[in-house]
């Protein structure tokens, strides 16, 4: 059996040189037959994507997927270098 | 006094399924801010069809805007594509060179480009072995050169540099450790201290912190877009 550390290792490198997500920053946890993931993504498309390319990648595993959608708020106020 | 007014942001990586969201955000930032500079990671996979999104959300503000690349718009081999798209929508490009700006009658240099890794002073690769090792070294170390050479070059009030990659660890906390050689070089900010400026801004670090400062005091921007938050942050610099 392949261990947890490099299923994770192998879906990590997956979302990072996937052509549909190319996300380098996704944290991927194995536990047993469950596969986390976490991070930050700007849209819903690319969440979706990114939990679909870790299926095909590790397609015994239960995928959660925990990223976070950011919403950009308004610029806020401006910082004085003086 | 007047305030040079400075909109940042890095790291929108745009594509056509979020085509005209990012444009919204910069609706009235005429009356915030008197340049925008975009540091880098314009796109996700670095495509033209992603590059000519990109020129479009950037296309005919009423401010400058002043950009550089980053690895992922670097991915496609399309770097020079993507670039001439992006001047073709009014977009100054910076590629390890630099521009001096008219803004609100104070002449702004900036100086910039991509940047690279490397790593930071006493944890990092260095000219040594490999040729594979070798070469990563001396690209970082190539464009710190031209940066130096191009800051001492420039004849202006205000000096800031744009990059991709961070110069400092400070404004890398958050990132994995093991990671930090990836996300910059401490060569890059020793070039900008030797040769001075104002303010370097840079992204890259998505889970990194915002403020920090370099060796030489010279104040340090991340300003990705997941870091900020916000649609762009406006640092004012003080002009007499």
């Amino acid at each position: 059996m392949e261990a947890p550390q490099y299923v994770a290792a192998r879906v990590q490198a997956a979302l990072a040189e996937d052509v549909r997500t190319h996300e380098l920053g996704i944290r991927v946890d194995v536990r047993g037959d469950q596969l986390f993931l976490r991070g930050e993504v700007s849209g819903a498309e690319q969440r979706e994507r990114l939990a679909q390319v870790a299926r095909e990648a590790a397609p015994d595993l239960q995928v959660h997927n925990e990223i976070h959608v950011v919403e950009i708020e308004r610029p806020g106020e401006s910082e004085h270098l003086d | 006094m007047t305030d040079l007014r400075i909109a940042a942001v890095g790291d929108i990586h745009l594509g056509e399924d979020v085509r005209g969201q990012y444009r919204k955000n910069l609706d009235g930032i005429e009356e915030r801010a008197d340049i925008l500079m975009v540091a880098g990671d314009l796109t996700r996979h670095g495509t033209l069809e992603e590059g000519r999104v990109v020129a479009d959300e950037l296309r005919g503000l009423p401010i400058p805007v002043v950009a550089v690349l980053g690895n992922h718009d670097y991915h496609s081999d399309l770097q020079h594509e993507i670039a001439e798209e992006l001047r073709r929508a009014g977009v100054i490009v910076l590629d390890d060179d630099g521009v001096v700006i008219e803004c609100g009658g104070i002449r702004l240099g900036v100086v910039g480009g991509k940047g690279f890794g490397g790593g930071f002073a006493g944890k990092c690769a260095s000219e040594f072995g490999e040729p594979e090792t070798k070469n990563f070294v001396r690209h970082t170390r190539m464009i710190a050169e031209a940066w130096q050479q191009a800051l001492k070059d420039i004849d202006a009030d205000r000096r800031v540099v744009l990059s991709h990659y961070a110069p400092i660890k400070e404004t890398l906390e958050g990132e994995p450790l093991e990671i930090y050689p990836f996300l910059g070089s401490y060569l890059l900010a020793e070039a900008v201290d030797t040769a001075g400026a104002d303010l370097i801004l840079h992204g890259h670090a998505h889970k990194g912190t915002e403020k920090g400062m370099t060796s030489g005091g010279i104040r340090v921007r991340n300003v990705a877009l997941p870091v900020l938050g916000r649609a762009y942050a406006v640092y004012c610099l003080a002009c007499d």
